[in-house]
């Protein structure tokens, strides 16, 4: 009896562990990212799907170290920061993921009201109920069933793999693509490998990673399984990413049709590639960006209430952890005016919130991989030198095009 | 002279100590404290050692020679001497910046973690003491700079800035990182907490710290907040601790609590700990494991009294005063007959209030309602509210007594159940 319900544990075990790659991945295709990879696609074709490549294993290699730390440590990436580099670090770096993150919230009300648009309502309805539901999710504690929904939803993320395969794609010209691009060396290409590298590691996963590995109380033992959760999750991402970009480039860059929104995508789609596919499309588009905006703004107040000592979390009351749901409920209701102003700079806004994040993703790397490698946190648990040298190559590559964005535009 | 000053940690920390002469010693990187001295009047830990910086080297000297001096709000660390402090207050005190900065400590009054902004000190003519830790958004302010510009600001709206302190007697810190402390003598502040909440605050903090804190327990204390513990937190600290250590703490806990702390962790591992536990209890416990999941008997408790109908109150009352049972057992008391079948229930209140010499036989209440250790668990809620009862005896397939289900396990698992539809 005792030995049969230890070894049916066992066989929950990968089940039970899966999880938090999984969902990072999944948020991590967000309004913000679909966006990108939709204007990729059909701006340049299948010419940058190669970004993915790269994108993919530095995501891989960041998430594990985060998984690393959580397990590790038990604690999470904003008391980290906070412990070992003190106040001032701790406030450049938060005011500022803040302030992006407020953006990407704004990105995803977006995508929200784009989405359904598609299907014909306007966003002076969508956005407030959506805003409404998902503040409610949260503050009522329904959090965690609301999660678990989203997973089997994101599912639907899929639907791209769909919209793609009914544009009919060149898959021999797929492959010449990724082996030998041709794009021209300029500002906005160049502006594109940015956003798509930046929106598929945004810092504020990071966070997000570390304290669900904590939540989940994951141990060093089952190191392998969290490993495979991890590359399922940016496996998910990378595939999703792939025929985003594959189904706007076999459609809209062959016509000539250039977007600017995920939203205009699904518009696009529909005389090329039949209703169905744009409807596929918007839907897919409408379940990550409801996802995202659920975690955003919660991970965004967490962390930062994490960084400065106040109380934090969904089971806690609104007297205990004032700050906290001022600050989640803040975020969610600044995003939403955002979008409600008529005529919205959203693009600029949304490239703005993609700048700030490009431009703190390496400042958040640095101090993770300080962290990781100090033996007195990790103990015999300290990055292998693979891991150094593709994390600070990252952060290398990344702070020289964050830097090279930023400065570009003044040559323009 | 009974001049005194007040200051800031983080005003001292990056400033230049001076020499008689006036001339840089170098800069001020940490306070070295060391907690309260027997004899010592004052209660608060005072500071023994500086750590100064010059060039690339970094000394730490006896805080003895040492001033700190406020002139016109501009703070002024002065030295008429530089001593070497001792190796022993080095391994005895902590550093205020590296332990207590930045870093969660225990609200004893509040009863929960909170993050070290800044930490106050007082100068009184002998000494210097840690009076309080700043936890407020001032504190915060402070850090970063910006504290007085934006308080002259807020001024004109008038606004202010809450600052929040903690006195140093109501804290206790947690992080000792690799500091070797004598750990059970500097958490003795944690044992005045309530288990369920010292279990919290233990959940709340980091892997390491939280194994410490709880090693630092005495076994009657790490028992009762184990029981309160998280499923994760309990295999966590499990697996951190010595087996010898963990059999300890288990035997001090019911046996309903052991088997499903058990049932969490990984089948060698508590197989490890029932042959460290001692036989009878592990014997129980064992027993408790076979019952699977969703039965009456995966939640009992098997710590159970019973009496035969023959005996007299004061003969029973007499037996309690021996065995000093816990509450929720003495509570709850059962008749069994000689092959231990269960005849009946009485309570403490019949007890009590009864003749010394009646016998229990008078007063029991027969034909009580009871559950099977095989039944399933969803039908006890309602039996519980049916018949308004705090426990119910378990029996099995022979009537014969097995434990009995408590109104506690009861909710627990209700709230378990609920927690898991969220």
């Amino acid at each position: 009896m005792l030995r049969n319900r230890f070894i049916f544990r066992r066989l929950g075990l990968f089940l039970v562990i899966l999880g938090p790659g999984i969902i990072t991945g999944s948020v991590d295709n967000d309004a913000g990212g679909i966006t990108t990879y939709a204007v990729a696609g059909a701006v340049y074709g299948y010419n940058l799907l190669w970004t993915l490549i790269p994108s993919f294993i530095v995501l891989v290699v960041i998430q594990e170290m985060n998984a690393r730390m959580g397990i590790v440590t038990g604690k999470g990436l904003a008391d980290l920061i906070r412990e070992n580099a003190g106040v001032k670090i701790t406030f450049f770096i938060f005011i500022g993921l803040l302030i992006a993150d407020i953006g990407n919230t704004t990105t995803e009300f977006a995508g929200i009201a784009g989405s359904l648009e598609i299907f014909g309502v306007s966003k002076y309805i969508s956005v407030p109920i959506a805003g409404f539901l998902v503040w409610i999710l949260v503050v009522k504690g329904t959090y965690k069933l609301a999660e678990r929904i989203f997973l089997i939803f994101s599912i639907s993320l899929l639907s791209y793999v769909i919209s793609a395969i009914m544009g009919k794609p060149h898959w021999g010209e797929i492959g010449r693509a990724i082996i030998h691009p041709r794009i021209p060396v300029n500002t906005q290409s160049l502006a594109m490998v940015i956003g798509i590298v930046g929106t598929t590691i945004a810092p504020w996963m990071q966070f997000y990673m570390q304290s669900s590995v904590i939540e989940k109380g994951l141990k060093m033992k089952n190191y392998k399984y969290t490993l495979a959760d991890i590359f399922i999750g940016c496996v998910t991402t990378v595939v999703v990413a792939f025929f985003i970009i594959v189904a706007c480039a076999s459609t809209l860059h062959v016509n000539g049709i250039t977007i600017n929104e995920a939203r205009d995508a699904a518009v696009a789609l529909k005389p090329m590639a039949g209703v169905l596919a744009s409807q596929v499309f918007a839907f897919g588009l409408f379940i990550a960006s409801i996802f995202s905006a659920t975690i955003l703004p919660l991970a965004t107040a967490f962390y930062v209430c994490e960084a400065f000592g106040f109380e934090a979390g969904i089971d806690k009351k609104w007297d205990e952890a004032k700050e906290f749901y001022i600050l989640y409920t803040g975020i969610l209701v600044l995003a939403m005016i955002i979008i409600l102003i008529p005529n919205a700079p959203l693009i600029f806004i949304s490239l703005w919130s993609q700048v700030i994040n490009g431009f703190f993703l390496p400042v958040v790397l640095v101090c993770m991989i300080l962290l990781v490698n100090n033996k007195k946190i990790m103990g015999r648990y300290v990055n292998k030198p693979l891991n150094n040298i593709i994390g600070w190559s990252a952060i290398l590559v990344l702070a020289v095009l964050s830097i090279a964005l930023l400065v570009l535009p003044f040559f323009n | 002279m009974t001049s005194f000053t007040t200051f800031y940690l983080s005003r001292i920390i990056g400033r230049k100590a001076f020499d008689s002469g006036g001339s840089s010693l170098g800069v001020v990187k940490d306070l070295l404290i060391l907690m309260n001295q027997s004899g010592q009047s004052f209660g608060r830990p005072y500071v023994v050692g500086i750590k100064l910086k010059k060039g690339k080297i970094y000394a730490t000297y006896s805080f003895e020679h040492f001033r700190v001096e406020k002139t016109r709000g501009k703070i002024r660390v002065n030295c008429s001497q530089l001593v070497e402090v001792s190796a022993e207050n080095i391994n005895e005190g902590l550093f205020l910046a590296d332990v207590i900065l930045d870093k969660q400590i225990v609200d004893l009054n509040g009863r929960k973690l909170v993050r070290v902004n800044d930490v106050r000190l007082v100068s009184v003519s002998e000494s210097t003491h840690v009076i309080a830790v700043d936890i407020g958004i001032e504190g915060l302010l402070r850090r970063i700079g910006i504290s007085r510009q934006l308080k002259f600001l807020l001024s004109f709206f008038r606004i202010k800035i809450p600052s929040k302190f903690i006195l140093w007697d109501d804290v206790e810190a947690v992080d000792y990182s690799n500091l070797n402390i004598k750990l059970s003598k500097s958490y003795s502040k944690l044992q005045t907490l309530h288990p369920s909440d010292l279990a919290d605050i233990i959940e709340e903090l980091g892997k390491k710290s939280s194994t410490e804190v709880f090693s630092a327990l005495d076994e009657e204390k790490a028992a009762d907040v184990m029981e309160e513990l998280e499923t994760e937190t309990q295999v966590h600290i499990i697996e951190t601790l010595s087996v010898e250590k963990v059999a300890d703490v288990l035997e001090k806990m019911p046996a309903d609590e052991v088997a499903d702390i058990l049932d969490a962790l990984e089948e060698d591992k508590a197989e490890l700990l029932l042959k460290e536990m001692q036989v009878d209890t592990s014997e129980e416990v064992r027993e408790l494991l076979e019952y699977s999941h969703n039965t009456v008997g995966s939640i009992m408790s098997t710590e159970v009294l019973s009496f035969s109908e023959n005996h007299t109150v004061d003969e029973v009352i007499h037996e309690l005063r021996i065995k000093k049972p816990e509450a929720e057992e003495l509570y709850n008391l059962f008749v069994t007959d000689d092959r231990d079948e269960l005849v009946a229930t009485f309570s403490l209140r019949d007890l009590v209030i009864s003749e010394p010499d009646a016998r229990i036989g008078q007063i029991m209440k027969p034909s009580p309602v009871y559950l099977f250790d095989d039944q399933k668990i969803d039908d006890i809620a309602e039996i519980i509210s049916k018949y308004s009862l705090l426990a119910i005896p378990v029996v099995d397939s022979n009537s014969i007594l097995q434990g009995m289900v408590v109104i506690d396990d009861v909710v627990e698992d209700l709230i378990n159940k609920r927690r898991t539809n969220k």
